[in-house]
């Protein structure tokens, strides 16, 4: 078995049940804590509130906008340019037909995939950047912040690398990255990209309950 | 020595005899014209298929001509002059930053730290300047690769890894060389205030800066940082533009535009990579309290007055000088 092979055939099969597996037990973990219970009669739907609390988190607000226009730009680009690339790439859809669905759908097309490249890149450098430029980003992010950080670029920076699909060597750096990313994502704050569902909706519901117009 | 060239000899002469049974080519065929090649040199004959001075890249093709000379001469120009010298430029100046380090030091903050700041970059500004960076240092890596692999890495790690290296640098610098162009917008709208030349720099260019002691007074940028701004600016527009028509040769209908491409983001680059280890120089190890600007957005209340004193005076509305005696 070449190393191609390992690292797309069971190694990847590994990381993608410690991934589902451990993303799973961390979300019911975090569930099960479950929350105080509010004796005071609710002015409001709570849950109203929890879905209020998600949608409302997308729009930045207007006294807040332009200080954290950086922030905004650049997490809209890397998150929503990520997204794309990896549902929407021409090479993602034939590994994930091949390998694990069996069925594709429409890829964007070459120019359109390098445009939205660049997008995540740029918005993924200015996030991290950002980090390390506030003194208050600097001050409440960890080690698990910077390996979260860089392991995603190194992910995105492999996968430019191999895009030329001459040599199996770059195709075998990418993926073994793809691996290492898929178990650590669950056991770091890259669980962000579930548990905001959660965080955004307990403030929406705690506010929505007791009648805070968002 | 004289035996193995004795027995060498005959063995030599039997190699060349022709064999026994060997028949006699020649032998019926008559001699062909005796004007073969004709009246005309093969060097006329070339001139007329090849175009304009060869020693001229820009002269156009003259007409009815059937190629040109110009990838000739491009090809000479890469191989001979950029492949062969250019590279070296950087590692020239850190060979020369090393030695002024050692003879000259860092530069230190004359009063010492005050352990009082003032504000010199917002948090916008400095988000711009190290994703400039970033960038940077990402398309300069993958360019020095693209451009010297062949020079450097195939030799020591083989023509495979080269090439493995070769194609991952050249997907990387085409995704990346976009994102310079933001950047290079972004960083000019943040720091194009402040940046333009004025007298008061002749001052700073009459004293050497003052790497080599006495003060100079300057604004919000010194001459040297605002030289910098400058060629960055202008040098990175000369690599977007390149770099647009090489990523794009549709662009333009003439082969020609392409090798002046290559050749000037080549130079550009180069040039770029060697100065910006300056400036790394001289915001880091080189000078006291300077990085402090880029990382705390902050600097020291006795770094301004030493190295911005006009800029400090207009900031906090005191005098320097008058600081100075206190």
């Amino acid at each position: 078995m070449s190393f191609l092979n390992l690292v797309e055939g069971p190694l990847f099969s590994f990381a993608a049940a410690v991934f589902l597996f451990g993303a799973l037990w961390r979300l019911i973990g975090i569930i099960r804590i479950g929350r105080k219970k509010d004796i005071s009669p609710p002015k409001a739907s709570a849950a109203a509130g929890f879905i209020r609390g998600n949608l409302r988190h997308f729009i930045p607000r207007g006294i807040f906008a332009k200080r954290t226009m950086v922030h905004i730009v650049g997490g809209y680009g890397f998150h929503l340019g990520l997204f794309v690339l990896v549902f929407f790439g021409a090479y993602h859809i034939d590994f994930l037909n091949e390998r694990i669905l069996g069925f594709s759908w429409t890829a964007m097309p070459r120019w359109a995939f390098l445009i939205t490249s660049a997008i995540a890149f740029a918005g993924l450098i200015m996030l991290w950047v950002r980090r390390i430029s506030d003194p208050v980003m600097r001050l409440i992010s960890n080690k698990d912040d910077h390996i979260g950080s860089w392991l995603t670029f190194l992910v995105m920076l492999s996968g430019c690398f191999a895009m030329e699909q001459a040599h199996d060597s770059l195709r075998a750096t990418h993926m073994l990255l793809v691996d290492i990313w898929l178990v650590y994502f669950p056991f770091s704050r890259l669980m962000h990209g579930f548990t905001f569902i959660l965080s955004r909706g307990n403030s929406g519901a705690t506010y929505g309950r007791k009648g805070i117009d968002l | 020595m004289l035996m193995l060239a004795a027995f060498a000899a005959p063995a030599a002469a039997q190699s060349v005899r022709p064999p026994g049974n060997a028949v006699n080519l020649d032998d019926g065929i008559e001699d062909g014209p005796s004007n073969a090649l004709g009246d005309v040199s093969d060097t006329d004959i070339w001139d007329n298929f090849r175009g304009g001075n060869p020693k001229d890249i820009l002269a156009p093709t003259r007409e009815g001509q059937m190629m040109t000379t110009t990838g000739q001469q491009w090809r000479v120009i890469r191989e001979k002059f950029i492949r062969k010298y250019l590279g070296w430029a950087p590692l020239v100046v850190i060979g020369l930053l090393a030695v002024f380090y050692l003879i000259r030091g860092p530069m230190k903050i004359a009063g010492g730290r005050s352990g009082k700041t003032i504000p010199r970059f917002n948090l916008s500004a400095r988000v711009a300047h190290w994703f400039m960076a970033g960038v940077f240092i990402i398309l300069g890596l993958t360019g020095l690769i693209i451009l010297l692999g062949r020079v450097v890495i195939a030799p020591y790690l083989g023509l495979e890894a080269n090439s493995v290296l070769t194609s991952a640098a050249m997907q990387g610098h085409n995704l990346f060389g976009p994102i310079f162009i933001f950047a290079l917008i972004w960083l000019f709208i943040k720091f194009v205030r402040g940046n333009f030349f004025q007298w008061v720099d002749l001052k700073w260019i009459f004293k050497l800066g003052g790497f080599f002691g006495g003060h100079v007074s300057s604004r919000q940028f010194n001459f040297g940082e605002k030289s910098w701004f400058w060629m960055v600016i202008l040098g990175g527009i000369v690599i977007s533009v390149t770099g647009v028509i090489m990523l794009f040769p549709g662009l333009v209908d003439d082969i020609r535009w392409l090798q002046l491409s290559t050749i000037l983001h080549a130079l550009g680059a180069v040039a770029l990579i060697a100065v910006a280890f300056g400036h790394i120089y001289v915001g880091t190890i080189g000078m006291e309290g300077s990085l402090d600007s880029m990382l705390k957005g902050e600097v020291d209340e006795n770094w301004a007055k030493e190295h911005h004193d006009l800029w400090y005076e207009e900031v906090t509305g005191k005098s320097a000088k008058e600081e100075d005696a206190t």
